[in-house]
């Protein structure tokens, strides 16, 4: 059991780097607090890697992203790095331009779920009435595959960005409020919120004053792992055709090349939308992780 | 409460919300069905009262509700008549189609979970080794990557570069006897591959976070000091233990495994339910999504309920 003692020993002393970190002030806080881990450190890295690319990207291409810039059906060459597509537009391009959309729709709805889920998770499970109704509630929307309902809601409407972003809050709030609620339940055990009720606070000044600042940071990681989850689904739902076509995204340059070029061999049209969509939604979901294992009060003591 | 009394009333307000979803929502939009099927083109306006009439939505709203009700729980349900395949009936493509689904989605759950399964006993017996860190950095991977692209990687290496599995569909036209089996079994495996690793990434990821609990438990602290053979405390009582999550969990995973299996059978071209619902996308067909949607809740509630049934035999505990 020489291992089992080893990661004991480890672990201890992640503690008391965690309780360091608590006396440390300015970027040394911040290091130790949100960079000191591994994962943490690679999913930061794509994430900016992904930035640089958003913010600079732009001034480098020499293309727009609906030019017609060279043969169509072009494998990589030097001057298209990742192929042209079936009208001869660059894919490196739409790929850089795409970036905005697939990405504000995905933090839009990651922070309406997470916002949502975290107002009921806290409700439900502060309020003994209220948590039957809540948790029957997140159990329904955990229960309805998300695809199909998505796809109904959006070949009923008219498919616009606040639409998708409606929707993907209306599937994704359940499990942000079920972590929430299972928080507050055992933060609601803890001696100080009896010794609040006994000193006269009313409920809404406990949730403030003593839940909350509690579970805040859980529904911070979950914003973060929420944000690879609504944009690989938001994506998802436009290369199946729920989605505006008109509007270059990365869902939309993967539903194009798989109607007009992936089945005769066109690799390179799906490799780099593809890639990018997996490079953030790793670099969010390691990020959301080193969070939720940072500041899991059952990790840290 | 009881838990599975708990479980059953929940799974019934689960019915309850997708039977009036199914038949409230497209009654929010603007215009009826008769009108968006009408909708640019040249469609007298006589054609669209007949098709009212054809569906039923000139009767008041509760009419139309009662109708429904008695469509969907009669036998076999009736779900209406599809716009694209008219006039096939919704639940006759679902008759057809149901099959083929179960076949990909049940031989890549036994797969994912029993490939899982073994990663995680490895890692259990060799803990903090290399083969657990990989095995924790491909989940990661794994979980993050959209299904519907690796499916498209595994379909250009496989069947469009190395042209060892077949491009679409489920079975060779022609086909007879034993061949028949085997063009069957040849089409699933791009699919169910697919499936199976992301199944195999979400369960690893559960599997190792409750086994990490249950090795430092009291009862394998005692276990080791009993001088128990490492491999015995790994499968007889961490591995046990940590099932217990893994049932619960994945049949709450059921309806994201099913929006997983409608996006892989799209990419393969795989006529089951989902290529189905692709189809109605483009089609506008909305008779099948209702279908659909409220078939596969259902299948969800069920396979939740099995899931808890067999957590209640395998634990106890849950009983009281």
């Amino acid at each position: 059991m020489e291992k089992a003692r080893a990661t004991r020993k480890l672990e201890d002393r992640h503690s008391i780097a965690v309780k360091k970190a608590d006396r440390l002030r300015g970027f040394g806080w911040f290091y130790s607090r949100f960079l000191s881990n591994k994962s943490a450190k690679v999913g930061w890295f794509l994430i900016l890697c992904v930035l640089l690319m958003v913010l600079v990207g732009p001034y480098f291409v020499q293309y727009a992203p609906d030019a017609i810039a060279g043969e169509a059906n072009s494998p990589p060459t030097l001057a298209h790095p990742f192929g042209t597509d079936y009208l001869g537009h660059d894919i490196l391009s739409q790929v850089i331009y795409g970036a905005y959309p697939s990405l504000i729709v995905g933090l839009a709805a990651a922070l309406g779920a997470t916002t949502f889920g975290f107002v009921v998770g806290v409700l439900g499970g502060y309020y003994n009435k209220l948590e039957w109704v809540l948790s029957a509630s997140t159990d329904a929307i955990l229960s309805i595959p998300a695809l199909p309902l998505l796809i109904l809601i959006g070949i009923i409407f008219v498919v616009t960005d606040q639409l998708i972003v409606g929707g993907l809050m209306l599937v994704l709030w359940a499990p942000a409020a079920r972590a929430v609620r299972s928080q507050v339940a055992s933060v609601k055990k803890l001696p100080y919120v009896d010794a609040a009720k006994t000193s006269g606070m009313s409920d809404w000044r406990i949730i403030w004053r003593v839940i909350v600042p509690k579970v805040g940071s859980i529904a911070m990681a979950y914003f973060v792992l929420l944000v690879s989850v609504s944009v690989v689904l938001a994506t998802a739902l436009e290369f199946i055709g729920v989605g505006n076509p008109e509007v270059v995204s990365w869902g939309s340059i993967l539903y194009f090349a798989q109607q007009y070029g992936f089945y005769l061999g066109d690799w390179w049209w799906v490799l780099a939308p593809g890639l990018a969509i997996t490079v953030v939604a790793t670099g969010f979901a390691l990020i959301g992780f080193s969070f939720e294992e940072m500041m899991n009060p059952r990790l840290r003591t | 409460m009881n838990f599975i009394k708990r479980r059953i009333i929940n799974s019934i307000i689960v019915f309850l919300a997708v039977l009036n979803l199914d038949f409230f929502l497209p009654r929010l939009a603007p215009g009826n069905a008769a009108e968006i099927l009408a909708a640019g083109s040249k469609v007298p306006a006589t054609a669209i009262l007949l098709l009212e009439q054809r569906f039923g939505l000139n009767k008041p709203l509760y009419v139309q509700y009662a109708l429904y009700l008695k469509g969907i729980f009669s036998w076999p349900p009736d779900f209406g008549i599809s716009y694209g395949y008219y006039p096939d009936t919704v639940t006759h493509l679902f008759e057809v189609r149901v099959g083929w689904s179960m076949l990909l989605l049940l031989s890549s759950l036994a797969l994912g979970i029993a490939l899982a399964y073994v990663a995680a006993a490895s890692s259990t017996l060799r803990r903090g080794g290399k083969l657990e860190a990989l095995a924790m950095d491909v989940s990661v991977l794994i979980n993050s990557t959209p299904i519907f692209w690796s499916a498209m990687g595994l379909l250009w290496i496989f069947a469009i570069t190395l042209n060892i599995f077949p491009l679409y569909g489920n079975v060779d036209l022609g086909a007879t006897g034993i061949g028949y089996v085997e063009s069957i079994l040849v089409h699933a495996v791009l699919p169910v591959v697919t499936l199976a690793v992301s199944i195999f990434g979400e369960s690893y990821l559960l599997l190792r976070g409750s086994t990490q609990e249950a090795l430092k438990s009291d009862y394998v602290l005692a276990a080791e000091s009993r001088g128990l053979y490492n491999r015995m405390i790994a499968t007889r009582y961490v591995l046990r233990n940590s099932l217990l999550p893994l049932v619960s969990v994945m049949s709450f995973s059921l309806a994201s495994l099913v929006s997983r299996l409608i996006l892989v059978e799209a990419v393969f071209g795989y006529p089951g339910i989902g290529d189905l619902i692709i189809d109605a996308v483009k089609l506008h067909d909305y008779p099948v999504i209702e279908g659909s949607l409220f078939f596969l809740t259902v299948f969800v509630i069920v396979g939740g309920l099995i899931g808890d049934y067999v957590l209640v035999r395998m634990d106890p505990r849950l009983k009281s």
